[in-house]
């Protein structure tokens, strides 16, 4: 919410510094933002990044191809299987390589089960910034479910490292299938709830409503993506636009908003995981036979010169693996291009002006993840 | 969008634009700039609504190269544009074009150590202020590689081991036809 210029011209008023952060409980890791407060209206805001900073471009210069997987899903913690996805397509791509089929529904499933994991703990916890407790104790019963399923299958419950070039590591089975058909009912059954408790809470309106409002040039300005992006009315999602892996072949909609505020972009998530329910239950009721690596991966991989990009869409936007190669069987740049880090590149001038307490609304609605930002 | 007329004004600007297999490389098209046309096209790719991707830098002999990667929302259309920074290490911003290119600028000038001239706040931004002289991402001299190592062969190689048979056959034919000539 903007302000009247001619009270901020007043002498009454005064300005000073404030840290939010690298310890506040809304920046969600270590994001220190340094406010200049007049009254309680943010005048200007300036992010510091680089607490988490763990180098992660550099070590991939350093390794063998197939030693970065892990790496991947140390910078997006609550994306790790789409981090994972990326990466084993930017290799696959450069190496010809085909994927089985069953191992591309394998991966489109369990990516889209972490997406919906990532959503639910976003709810919860930008609940829990605006003051509402209750919600998070609801999410994280549904997310629960999720790490349960995933870990059966990969060995891990958050940093999963399960995808490798060709295929997946190891293959799911009759017990994955029913417990995932089993949660997508019980979670389509709680959505209502979700509705009915939160959505439409008349404070929750309130605290949302009209507050970080961005439109589409601004979105183009910063590269901003994801679903701040779909709330301005623009379908773009990476799995329609490019589609990567077999995204094309599943029948989902691209939820949009018009507004642009963070109400818009609260509902695009909120509705995101119902489609992502949805490309689960095709992929389940089309999943073929096979197996799930392919035959002839190299041991040592060694790419050809030249430059290569995969794109793929995160829960929070648009990830971008840029390698440039120059034969050897290491990269010789790894460039990865994090959602959050464009879209918190926004902050300073979405929030110029407004209360702080909406400081907090707007930063919530950008679903930050810090490692990411800082890899 | 229009990807003829589109491809048409980047002409006017452009080095170099080259159509790049997207089954295989992950985007459309690579249009290669002059140093000082980066701000020319910049603003061109900001009236034709593309949104920046990314912005990185790629240290290679002799200069470090700089890719700006833009897409656009309608049309599939991924553009690596590329430039070379000039001899001492500095390039025009495109920060006040681009907000979003700020800190990748800043992350760049972190990593490489390039500078982008005009840019409102070059301060470490990943990297605490005391390495600002690191410039971790700089190749050791052995490492470093020539801009022709990089990039992409044309798949030739294919139609050259024809020709060795041939030289394999004439191998074998002499030796024969020696033989024979001993033999008589």
């Amino acid at each position: 919410m903007a302000i009247d210029v001619e009270v901020l011209d007043d002498p009454k008023h005064h300005r000073y510094v404030l840290n939010m952060g690298p310890q506040h409980p809304s920046t969600h890791g270590v994001l220190r933002v340094l406010l200049e407060l007049e009254g309680e209206y943010a005048m200007e805001l300036l992010p510091v990044l680089g607490y988490g900073h763990r180098c992660h471009e550099k070590i991939a210069e350093h390794k063998p191809y197939k030693a970065f997987m892990p790496n991947t899903a140390r910078m997006d913690y609550l994306g790790a299987l789409i981090y994972n996805h990326g990466y084993a397509l930017l290799l696959e791509r450069a190496l010809g390589i085909e994927v089985p089929e069953r191992a591309e529904y394998i991966r489109v499933i369990t990516s889209e089960l972490n997406r919906i994991q990532s959503h639910l703990l976003w709810y919860g916890a930008y609940l829990l910034d605006l003051g509402a407790f209750t919600p998070i104790m609801y999410s994280f019963d549904d997310r629960e479910h999720i790490l349960d399923i995933l870990e059966d299958v990969t060995g891990s419950r958050l940093t999963y490292c399960y995808f490798r070039v060709g295929g997946v590591s190891r293959d799911i089975d009759d017990k994955f299938v029913t417990s995932t058909r089993a949660f997508i009912d019980r979670l389509r059954s709680r959505f209502p709830m979700y509705e009915g408790l939160i959505n439409g809470n008349i404070i929750l309106q309130n605290r949302l409503n009209d507050v970080g409002e961005l439109d589409r040039k601004t979105c183009a300005r910063y590269g901003v993506t994801g679903p701040l992006l779909r709330g301005t009315g623009v379908a773009y999602d990476l799995r329609r636009a490019e589609p990567y892996s077999i995204y094309d072949r599943f029948d989902f909609e691209v939820p949009t908003e018009t507004k642009g505020d963070c109400m818009a972009s609260f509902l695009v998530r909120f509705r995101e995981m119902e489609q992502s329910l949805r490309i689960i239950e095709q992929a389940l009721d089309g999943l073929p036979e096979g197996p799930v690596m392919a035959p002839k991966v190299p041991k040592k991989i060694k790419i050809p010169a030249g430059d290569y990009n995969c794109s793929v869409e995160a829960p929070r936007g648009e990830l971008s693996y840029y390698l440039v190669s120059d034969g050897s069987d290491a990269p010789y740049r790894l460039k990865v291009r994090t959602p959050s880090y464009s879209n918190l590149s926004v902050v300073p001038e979405m929030c110029q002006g407004m209360l702080l307490s909406d400081v907090v609304s707007a930063m919530g609605a950008l679903d930050l993840v810090i490692p990411e930002i800082d890899r | 969008m229009d990807i003829n007329t589109v491809k048409k004004e980047w002409q006017s600007i452009a080095a170099a634009i080259e159509d790049v297999d997207y089954a295989v490389s992950g985007y459309d098209y690579s249009v290669t700039l002059e140093g000082d046309k980066v701000r020319d096209f910049a603003t061109m790719m900001l009236a034709q609504e593309f949104y920046l991707v990314d912005l990185m830098a790629v240290h290679v002999s002799p200069l470090i190269e700089i890719v700006y990667q833009y897409a656009h929302v309608e049309t599939r259309c991924r553009v690596m544009a590329r430039a070379f920074v000039a001899e001492n290490g500095e390039i025009a911003t495109i920060s006040d074009i681009y907000q979003g290119a700020n800190w990748h600028e800043r992350e760049t000038r972190d990593f490489h150590g390039v500078v982008f001239t005009d840019h409102p706040y070059l301060q470490p931004i990943i990297l605490a202020e005391e390495d600002v002289d690191l410039k971790p991402l700089l190749k050791a001299e052995a490492a470093l590689k020539d801009v022709d190592a990089i990039r992409r062969k044309p798949p030739e190689p294919k139609p050259e081991p024809k020709p060795k048979p041939e030289v394999k056959a004439e191998a074998k034919a002499k030796p024969a036809a020696d033989k024979s000539q001993e033999q008589s």
